[in-house]
């Protein structure tokens, strides 16, 4: 029974990947054409006000600018399938380097925020729905709809403000103090990278630094938690099947527990991924006002310098990033609720 | 997939012990370390850091290097054979060369440099091959800098020569001036590097420039110990310079692209110099008795692009004369710059020797006016204004700018519609020429006149005139002899000619000269960031 049913998790997973592929190469399409579309030159873009025009040709041929727009993107796959990512127009440093760098940073800040946003938002609608219209309920809605309206720029300029400037509590942007230097780098994690350089101090010093950022992107992400929670368990609540769970005399922690929460897993889930995929893709914003040398930034500058390669990583990395969360989230889906199967 | 019975865990007992454990993480993640303070503060104490956007920053390698942020860290990484000393922009003054002649030759002139004793940060002795070889790659790398050693200063491979180990030739023809090579030598490109660190790095023919993109092997007064892209850039002193840093043992440049988060950092210590005040903060910081304020002149210069071709709005001179009377620059520089910029009107940034300090077009709208009427527009005209998004030359966003501008025009009967796009879009437009106003900033490529003057008066010169569709023999003539002129003398008049002659008939508008804010704590000695945008680190302390 266990090897019939692992073989179709297998099946189901290379069907997935296999889908994959076929999602991200459109994924590569849409962004070469979006890139080209614009009427701007990276040329121009890459070496500024005072190149002269033989510098921009030069630039040109060297980097496969002058070719017909499709033998550019043949180029680009071909390179592609070899596991090359190109070179940036702007930095003329290897697209994958740069995204290895990045996309780490991005990853830390957002399995903190995740963990603020799952540690704020979950109870708190599930508050909401057992409370239902009566205070904790009116007061979770409020922070839900307030969190979910807040720019989150505003709030991070508060927050820096209110806990760093004027509290003195938190420490203000950046992954580490100005004055330190990161440790080596080897998962590019830098909590991660301080404990294998054994140096605690910047361990600290590295958490220190991810509460503010992860609290103000969590607590956007909590607000929306909060919604979905609540809604969920409301409607699971008041179906038949936990009348009678509570009619036969069932503690009211396990109703909760076991019963309501488990069968309202599967849309609360959905959201987390979403959000997960959201916030890997970059929190531009956010990453900006706590100088987080994130995904985010690097696609905003990317974008803005028409640097069409570090444009199409940066989706494909998004991309890729969004597909593998669905699909983690559909392997959870029967992990959480038997009735989901692989069929 | 097995569906197993699993027993949740019972809520009230798991909840209060995951409680008591994030409270203590969280009171771990705010209580300061006290034990490791005590190191930490007298490294504190020899280490300058510095917070801005330097995000430009594309490659360490002297000879590659073309950014603001490149140039500085390359300046203290790399000696030059001459550079200039604190804010003296007129005299060069000996570095790696200790004394230097120039010598007229049939073809042209001779620059003969005598070099003193130096070492690398590797430890190998600086030579004239070192000379030979950092000079020769910058040629034949055809790098976004090479044109300034091939075609302002018309050097080839080989014309560059090491007669022994401590003497150096530059052969210069007729068409260059060996005073702008020798202004030349202080910038980045003619920064020396340990010729054979680099050729053990060679990869395809690159001269070694993939390796010293982010490794250095200079002889300047720190090391590059690492950089992170987009988070930081670390340099240690180097204990074989000659040019040693008694005081800064390290300097760190942290990325911080948001002026907030700098004034920040700046107020709670973190930094030790702001890069990137706003006008707005910078004046609160003057009045801050634990911060310094530092106007630091640049050579950059705020304008109004007029497209002067057949056809175009700007087509009559007299009309261009009439936007020149109808900018009000006072205004401009007062509330917009809060006082950090400089009133110029001439195509020579005040500061280099050249420039002409006169301003004959008083604010005049009335004037203005009339000289609309006399080109025949006595009820005004459209034009398309081209403005980039961001931030504007002086730290002004392009669109308040654009916006004064725009009300500016608008009171002499000029109806400037404004186009903001990126600064990638901006460029491409301009350079086709198909900009009819822009407002953009330019900087020139080295400290002499010669580098406004050829690029913004000679057609010829496929710049910014050529941009403007601005063609006039007279006045690239003018800039032509200028640039080759030895006689200082006479090369001063020239340019007074032509800058008058540009500022009457050119298709300009100059708006300001800005300063660039910077402002250290109080602490910070000895900090001085000169026109070119160097700073010697070696000569800062903190008290």
């Amino acid at each position: 029974m266990v090897e019939g049913g692992g073989q179709l998790l297998l099946i189901y997973i290379l069907r997935r990947l296999a889908l994959m592929v076929f999602v991200l190469w459109g994924v590569t399409l849409a962004a070469f054409v979006i890139s080209h579309v614009v009427p701007a030159d990276p040329a121009a873009a890459a070496l500024g006000n005072n190149a002269r025009e033989e510098q921009l040709q030069d630039f040109r041929v060297k980097n496969g600018l002058d070719k017909p727009q499709v033998v550019q993107y043949a180029v680009y796959m071909g390179k592609l399938f070899h596991g090359d990512l190109g070179v940036s127009l702007r930095t003329q440093a290897p697209i994958a380097a740069d995204l290895r760098q990045f996309f780490p940073a991005t990853l830390e800040l957002t399995l903190v925020a995740v963990v603020f946003a799952v540690l704020i938002g979950l109870p708190l609608g599930l508050i909401a729905a057992l409370r239902h219209n009566r205070a904790p309920d009116l007061l979770a809605r409020i922070f839900a709809l307030v969190g979910g309206a807040t720019p989150v720029y505003w709030l991070a300029i508060l927050a820096l403000n209110v806990f760093h400037e004027r509290l003195g509590w938190l420490p203000g942007p950046g992954r580490i103090d100005a004055y330190s230097l990161a440790p080596p780098v080897r998962t590019g994690l830098v909590t991660v990278d301080a404990l294998l350089a054994h140096d605690p101090e910047v361990f600290v010093d590295a958490l220190r630094h991810l509460v503010l950022p992860g609290l103000v992107l969590g607590a956007f992400s909590a607000a929306l938690l909060t919604r979905m929670t609540r809604s969920a368990m409301l409607e699971v609540l008041g179906q038949d099947y936990i009348r009678t769970a509570r009619a036969k005399g069932l503690p009211g922690g396990r109703v909760v527990w076991k019963h309501a929460l488990r069968n309202a897993s599967l849309p609360i889930l959905t959201v987390l991924g979403s959000l997960f995929g959201s916030l890997l893709t970059g929190a531009v914003l956010t990453e900006t006002i706590f100088s987080w040398p994130g995904i985010g930034g690097y696609a905003t500058s990317s974008a803005v310098s028409l640097d069409f390669p570090a444009v199409m990583g940066v989706t494909l990395v998004a991309g890729l990033a969004y597909s593998l969360v669905n699909l983690l989230v559909d392997l959870l889906y029967v992990g959480f609720d038997p009735r989901v199967s692989y069929a | 997939m097995k569906r197993t019975v699993s027993a949740s865990p019972s809520a009230p007992v798991s909840r209060s012990l995951k409680a008591r454990t994030l409270l203590a993480l969280a009171l771990a993640l705010t209580v300061p370390l006290a034990a490791g303070q005590a190191g930490a503060q007298s490294a504190r104490q020899t280490t300058l850091v510095l917070g801005g956007d330097f995000s430009d920053l594309i490659t360490l390698d002297p000879g590659v290097s073309y950014e603001f942020t490149g140039s500085l860290v390359t300046g203290n990484l790399y000696d030059t054979l001459v550079g200039f000393e604190g804010n003296d922009l007129s005299k060069v003054r000996p570095r790696l060369a200790s004394s230097w002649k120039v010598t007229p030759t049939s073809a042209g002139s001779q620059i003969t440099f005598t070099l003193r004793s130096a070492k690398f940060s590797t430890g190998r002795p600086v030579t004239a091959a070192d000379v030979v070889y950092s000079m020769n790659r910058v040629i034949s790398l055809k790098s976004p800098s090479s044109f300034l050693l091939t075609d302002v200063a018309n050097l080839k491979v080989g014309s560059v020569t090491a007669p022994n180990a401590s003497t150096v030739v530059f052969s210069i023809p007729k068409t260059a001036n060996p005073n702008i090579v020798l202004a030349l030598l202080t910038f980045n490109v003619g920064g020396i590097i340990d010729s054979t660190e680099a050729k053990a790095h060679e990869q395809n023919g690159d001269f070694g420039s993939a390796w010293l993109r982010d490794h250095s092997a200079g002889s300047g007064p720190f090391v590059l110990n690492r950089w992170d892209r987009s988070s930081q850039v670390a340099l240690d002193s180097n204990p074989n310079a000659f040019r040693r840093s008694v005081n800064i043992k390290r300097v760190i440049l942290r990325y911080m692209l948001e002026s907030s988060a700098q004034q920040t950092a700046l107020n709670s210590g973190e930094i030790d110099v702001a890069w990137d005040y706003t006008p707005d903060a910078f004046n609160a910081a003057m009045s801050n008795s634990k911060l310094k304020a530092l106007k630091t002149s640049t050579f950059q210069m705020a304008y109004l692009g007029m497209n002067s071709a057949k056809g175009q709005p700007f087509e009559d001179p007299r009309l261009r004369e009439a936007v020149r009377y109808a900018i009000d620059q006072d205004g401009i520089i007062k509330s917009l710059l809060q006082g950090l910029g400089r009133k110029v009107q001439t195509i020579i940034p005040l500061g280099l020797a050249g420039s002409n300090p006169a301003l004959p077009y008083s604010y005049d709208p009335a004037k203005a006016k009339a000289l609309l009427a006399a080109a025949g527009k006595p009820n005004g005209f459209d034009v398309d204004f081209l403005v980039s998004t961001g931030s504007c030359s002086g730290g002004v966003p392009c669109q308040d700018l654009a916006a004064k501008i725009q009300a500016d025009l608008a009171k002499v009967g000029i109806r400037a519609n404004i186009k903001q796009m990126v600064n990638a879009e901006l460029l491409t437009a301009y350079r086709a020429q198909k900009a009819p106003l822009i407002q953009v900033a330019w900087s020139p490529d080295y400290p002499d006149a010669d580098g406004n003057g050829t690029p913004l008066a000679d057609y010829n010169a496929h710049s910014l005139a050529w941009r403007n569709a601005w063609s006039d023999p007279a006045a690239s003539k003018l800039a032509q002899s200028a640039a080759v002129e030895i006689d200082q003398a006479k090369r001063i008049a020239l340019y007074k000619q032509l800058t008058e002659l540009v500022v009457k008939s050119g298709p300009y508008a100059i708006l300001y000269q800005p300063y660039k804010p910077v402002v250290t704590s109080s602490s910070v000695v000895g900090f001085v960031r000169n026109a070119n945008g160097d700073v010697q680190f070696e000569k800062i302390a903190k008290k």
